[in-house]
């Protein structure tokens, strides 16, 4: 924490068109401190990281690394003055094996004569995992079937192959579940003892306050204030976020949990090999039930096995219809709504229009006579969403790769909700959104709890599944170990001691 | 933990296992064939003429694993070939050996690295550009073949003592030579490796630090050499090439095409280098069984070619997952 | 202000298509000295079209799901070389049009199977039935030989019976490509496969569906092609899928397919296609062979220019689409 400056930015500017992405920035940070950068959507803290990791170059101003000029012209040329990162979106290459991709780029350095040797490359990339403590994946398999926790723990080690001085963590925690999340802790805190420093972004702000010394606030592209965390509370830093007072609790105020309403689904001796075991549970209607649980607990199979996207044994059964749910097109056609973890692979087509995505579940209702889905429906759907869940952009014309996450994701919950749902599934639902979203998907939620929408919310934010469920169901390999009703013991503690 | 996954990968064969039941496999249907043709498909000269037959066409298909490694489908090989061919032809016939060998190449190579500039640069569409680039050669070819000045060179054939290339036991080193060099050229180099990268995501491979365009123009260089000797190989082997019009030089590539797609079946299992000429000796061998047993070449043949990459398709994409187009 | 330009530039790049389609046109015009435009050259342009475009509108509903369907020349050839067969040892000479029709169907049907049950890629698969069927088409060749159209059927070869019957079956598939499930779930599927999915599309029966509709319009295209002829030839349908794409592509269409994918694009892309084949056929380039490289070097051109102009679009193109079929290598040692 005392150590000199490592790295200094003075009135850094970047703008992409005329929008200025960071205006004015200056920045110091010190050798051994672990410093979070926290802003909501689009204040520019990807941007400044970016263009310190070497991905852009600033428009103006200067940065210094140990008291010289820094400008880097490419990630490799910051790797070279210590500094990686792992970065938001940036992924692992699919065909090649995990080991070749920790050392992609720089695999001329295990070449003998011209040709690579692999086992030695193996070798120093199981090092890396063993000394900092990270889940290793097969070094020989391809990474296009690995799990995103594992490819995100490949670029973990990418970037501290290089031993930096300086790493930066843009939103890896998001991708990351409980245990793999503590170990990434565990590696802060020995950079911090080893006297390097850190820079992270997360959305969680918990999370934030705990692992930084130090934290800077963005708003529009500009710093707008550092606090000491320590001296620091969640509501403080919201309220630098946004320039006003958030209240605190944006989750549910009352104790008492819905769970009599009618049944909506029933799952008995729900098994998909490897994934879950004998799971049984009921959600009514007007109900949340939330499932948390460590990685591979299983939390976010259920989500698919109830829409039908996999199939093990066991019944899932529907109610309102009395089907029993075997695949997606039928789920859809029952009155099930499913928003799945990963937005941008998973949820939308990134692509394409927001007309387009609005309108994706809802075709069926939409069809007229002869098959035709008449462009008049089709343009009011996708505007009545557009303004219902005020989704900022030009126009339904516009594609969504354009819009934040946040923005996205009113679309992808928005299209769901514009339905006549009976049940709805979410899985991680506030992944990757701002504050200002997060609330408004909260209010969201309480509003289709009030309308009698049964809700299955998974996600590995304890806090929010405590805030917002009225059963929880806790998960450990596969199986339910636990179910506790919102007016017993609803504590963070309580759930941790049978998550592990 | 990760059981579920590596579980289930545990209890299928081991690969060394895998190795030996597939080298079995090929040693029974060979034994097999050798039954069904009454006992004249194992000849040596009969197997001599499937190996000379598999050289060319197995460098194609390595050319064709480079290429496809970067996400390109050159539909123009067919034409380069022929060029290629013809050069190798006339300096052959006026050089001697080391004509055989540098017109193929060099022409070869030139064409395949134009391609690829395109390719690279304008961003048109490879495979719809390789057609584009398949009528420009088509009709270059033709002209060679009219014009007063080269027409009588081509039409003369590769003088015989300048194809020894084509035959044993030269094709069979030449396709040993490539085999060890392309292996590791493919798995084992900084440019190999990077090729791949630049294949599975160009984006990530240049954030990493990979220069796409340097690295593409290997691509080019290396499928270049490669069709290259394909065609020395082409020309060695046929002594005479036939000009194609009408865009019926890609269907000199279906062959090759065959042998990659057939290979890339079973590459979970055996690198993709190694199965290429494999693949290629089968793939020739079922030819010359169907030719033994008066299967008529050329259709119904081909009908078989067509049904043996379908089935081996459904049988290698039988444990695939996930999005396929 | 800043947003409209972008949405200029948006439509810009949706405009290149149009461009090169007048410029081809414009310039031929000049080039033929005004021939181009005489209505004899402007109703051929047409006829030479039609072909593609029947044959091809069923292929545009499988690019906009991101795969290829490159089996529909050995298709219009199987189920026309079968049909006219039929037709012509029965004597009844009605039997040719369902014949062609239902095994064009099968054949796009088994296509489709294996596509999505099987997870064949479809570029493999294609190239596998191009070259498989073609050689079955070949063999039942060089048994029957060439047949003619039958008498009693002699109406379709009529080009005012083409044109009509080509209208109505154009503007049958517009509509299903435009307006309805069958298309807005097709350009879903190319947007993220797995989207669809999770959303709850039905991507298998899609995948069969855009298959089967693929060869029933081959199928189509068999009659087409036989009424513009007036029977079977060796040739029939040879390198129509090489045609049929570069026409869905010319026109604008990426090879992920996806929201790209528009109606009018295969019109204007065929259209633009026959123009310069045409064209130069009538500035007497058409028997020297030169006219094919000519013609090879304006449609790179043309692309090219139609990508520069599309620069954005294009990175996700190359991105996101290997050669069709492709999938990344994977080996262990």
């Amino acid at each position: 924490m005392s150590g000199g400056t490592i790295l200094e930015i003075h009135g850094l500017n970047k703008h992409f068109g005329p929008t200025y992405a960071n205006r004015n920035i200056d920045f110091t940070l010190r050798r051994g401190e672990v410093r979070g950068l926290i802003g909501e959507n689009g204040s520019g803290k990807s941007t400044l990281l970016s263009q310190i990791a070497g991905l852009y170059r600033p428009d103006s101003g200067e940065m210094l690394v140990n008291g010289g000029k820094y400008d880097p012209h490419s990630p490799l040329d910051a790797n070279a003055h210590g500094i990686s990162m792992v970065m938001q979106e940036l992924g692992v290459i699919g065909s090649l094996p995990a080991g070749v991709n920790v050392f992609l780029g720089r695999t001329g350095q295990f070449a003998k004569g011209g040709i690579v040797d692999l086992r030695e490359m193996n070798r120093a990339a199981a090092a890396v995992f063993e000394k900092w403590g990270l889940r290793m994946p097969p070094l020989n398999r391809l990474t296009e079937n690995m799990i995103i926790e594992d490819r995100k723990m490949i670029e973990l080690a990418r970037a501290l192959s290089i031993e930096p001085e300086i790493l930066l963590l843009d939103e890896v925690t998001q991708s990351l579940s409980l245990n793999n999340r503590n170990s990434l802790y565990e590696l802060i805190a020995r950079y911090r003892d080893m006297d390097r420093s850190v820079i992270v972004i997360t959305h969680d702000i918990e999370e934030m306050i705990r692992i930084t010394d130090t934290i800077t606030v963005l708003r529009d592209g500009q710093v707008v204030g550092e606090v000491v965390s320590a001296e620091t509370d969640p509501d403080q830093i919201r309220m630098m976020m946004v320039g006003r007072q958030i209240s605190g609790d944006y989750y549910r105020d009352d104790t008492t949990p819905d769970c009599d309403g009618e049944t909506v689904l029933s799952v008995r001796d729900l098994s998909v090999p490897g994934e879950l075991e004998d799971v049984s549970f009921d959600v009514h209607a007007g109900e949340i039930l939330g499932f948390c649980g460590l990685s591979d607990a299983g939390i976010h199979s259920i989500g698919k096995a109830v829409y039908g996207l996999i199939r093990g044994s066991g019944t899932v059964h529907f109610l309102p219809t009395d089907v029993n749910i075997t695949s997606a097109p039928q789920a859809l056609a029952n009155h099930i709504g499913y928003v799945p973890k990963d937005r941008d692979r998973e949820a939308l087509l990134i692509h394409a229009s927001i007309r387009d995505n609005a309108v994706l579940p809802s075709v069926e209702e939409l069809r007229a006579a002869a098959g035709l889905l008449p462009p008049g429906r089709v343009n009011s759907m996708a505007e009545g969403i557009r303004s219902r869940f005020s989704v900022k952009s030009t126009g339904i014309a516009q594609t969504t790769d354009a819009l934040s996450g946040g923005n996205k994701q009113k679309i992808n919950l928005g299209r769901w909700l514009a339905k006549d749902l009976r049940l709805l599934i979410l899985d991680c639902p506030t992944r990757g959104v701002d504050v200002g979203v997060k609330a408004a998907i909260y209010a969201l939620m309480k509003e289709a709890k009030k309308n009698g929408i049964a809700i299955i919310l998974i996600s590995d934010e304890l806090t929010e599944v405590l805030g917002m469920a009225d059963r929880l169901l806790v998960m450990k390999d596969g199986r339910v170990t636990k179910e506790i009703r919102r007016d017993e013991d609803f504590t963070e503690q309580s759930v941790i001691g049978v998550m592990i | 933990m990760p059981t579920t996954a590596n579980g289930r990968r545990a209890r299928t064969l081991k690969n060394w296992q895998f190795d030996l039941i597939f080298a079995a496999a090929i040693v029974l249907v060979l034994l097999l064939f050798h039954l069904i043709s009454g006992g004249s498909f194992l000849e040596w000269s009969n197997v001599k003429g499937i190996l000379s037959r598999s050289a060319y066409p197995s460098f194609i298909a390595w050319g064709f694993c480079f290429l496809f490694a970067c996400g390109y489908t050159d539909m123009s090989i067919g034409g380069v070939v022929v060029l290629g061919s013809f050069a190798s032809c006339i300096f052959g016939n006026w050089y001697g050996l080391p004509g055989v060998i540098l017109g193929g190449l060099l022409v070869g190579l030139c064409l395949i690295f134009i391609n690829f500039l395109i390719f690279t640069y304008s961003g048109i569409p490879s495979w719809i550009a390789g057609i584009s680039l398949a009528m420009i050669y088509e009709a270059l070819a033709f002209l060679l073949k009219i014009s007063k000045g080269t027409k009588a060179l081509i039409s003369t054939s590769l003088d015989k003592e300048y194809r020894v290339l084509g035959q044993l036991p030269w094709c069979f080193i030449l396709l040993l030579i490539g085999l060890v060099v392309v292996y590791f050229l493919y798995n084992r180099t900084t440019v190999g490796l990077n090729i791949r990268a630049l294949g599975g995501s160009r984006d990530v491979a240049e954030k990493l630090g990979i220069n796409a365009k340097k690295t593409l123009l290997f691509v080019g260089l290396i499928s270049g050499i490669l069709v290259g000797v394909s065609c020395v190989l082409q020309q060695s082997y046929a002594g005479q090439t036939t000009v194609k019009t009408g865009l019926t030089s890609i269907n000199m590539i279906f062959q090759p095409l065959a042998i990659y797609l057939l290979a890339q079946i079973i590459r979970e299992r055996i690198n993709i280098v190694i199965c290429v000429p494999i693949c290629a000796f089968i793939l020739y061998s079922i030819f010359n069984l169907l030719t033994m047993l008066g299967v008529p070449s050329g259709t119904l043949q081909e009908a078989c070619l067509g049904a043996f990459i379908v089935i081996f398709g459904i049988v290698g994409s039988r444990k695939v997952r996930g999005v396929v187009k | 202000m800043k947003t409209d330009k972008k949405a200029a530039k948006l439509r810009m790049s949706e405009l290149v298509p149009f461009i090169a389609f007048v410029v081809l046109l414009v310039f031929f015009s000049i080039g033929t000295g005004g021939k181009m435009l005489s209505s004899y050259s402007l109703k051929m342009l047409i006829e030479q079209s039609i072909l593609t475009i029947i044959s091809g509108c069923g292929v545009l509903f499988v690019v906009a799901q991101g795969s290829i369907d490159l089996s529909v020349g050995v298709n219009v050839a199987l189920s026309g070389v079968i049909a006219m067969h039929v037709a012509q040892s029965t004597g009844v000479g009605w039997l040719m049009i369902p014949v062609a029709l239902l095994i064009g169907l099968f054949m796009g049907l088994l296509n489709g199977v294996i596509v999505s049950k099987c997870h064949v890629p479809s570029f493999t698969l294609s190239i596998a039935m191009l070259i498989g069927v073609r050689g079955i088409v070949n063999y039942i060749q060089t048994i029957i030989g060439v047949e003619y159209v039958p008498a009693s059927m002699l109406f379709i070869t009529s080009s005012g019976f083409r044109i009509a019957a080509f209208v109505v079956i154009a503007a049958i598939m517009a509509y299903l490509f435009e307006f309805t499930k069958l298309g807005r779930y097709s350009r879903a599927i190319g947007e993220n496969e797995t989207t669809a999915r999770f959303v709850g599309v039905p991507v298998d029966r899609m995948k069969i569906l855009v298959f089967a509709l693929s060869g029933l319009m081959a199928g189509c295209g068999a009659l087409f092609s036989m009424a513009t002829v007036g029977g079977t030839t060796q040739t029939m349908g040879v390198f129509l899928e090489m045609k049929v794409a570069m026409s869905i592509f010319f026109g604008g269409v990426l090879v992920t397919g996806g929201s790209s994918a528009k109606f009018y694009k295969i019109i204007l892309g065929s259209l633009s296609i026959t123009i310069i084949v045409y064209g130069l056929s009538l500035m007497g380039m058409s028997d020297s062979h030169i006219s094919q490289s000519v013609e090879g070097g304006l449609l790179l051109l043309i692309l090219f220019m139609t990508i520069v102009s599309n620069r954005k679009k294009k990175a996700r193109g190359e991105t996101a689409a290997p050669a069709p079929g492709e999938t990344p290598p994977a080996e262990q040692t």
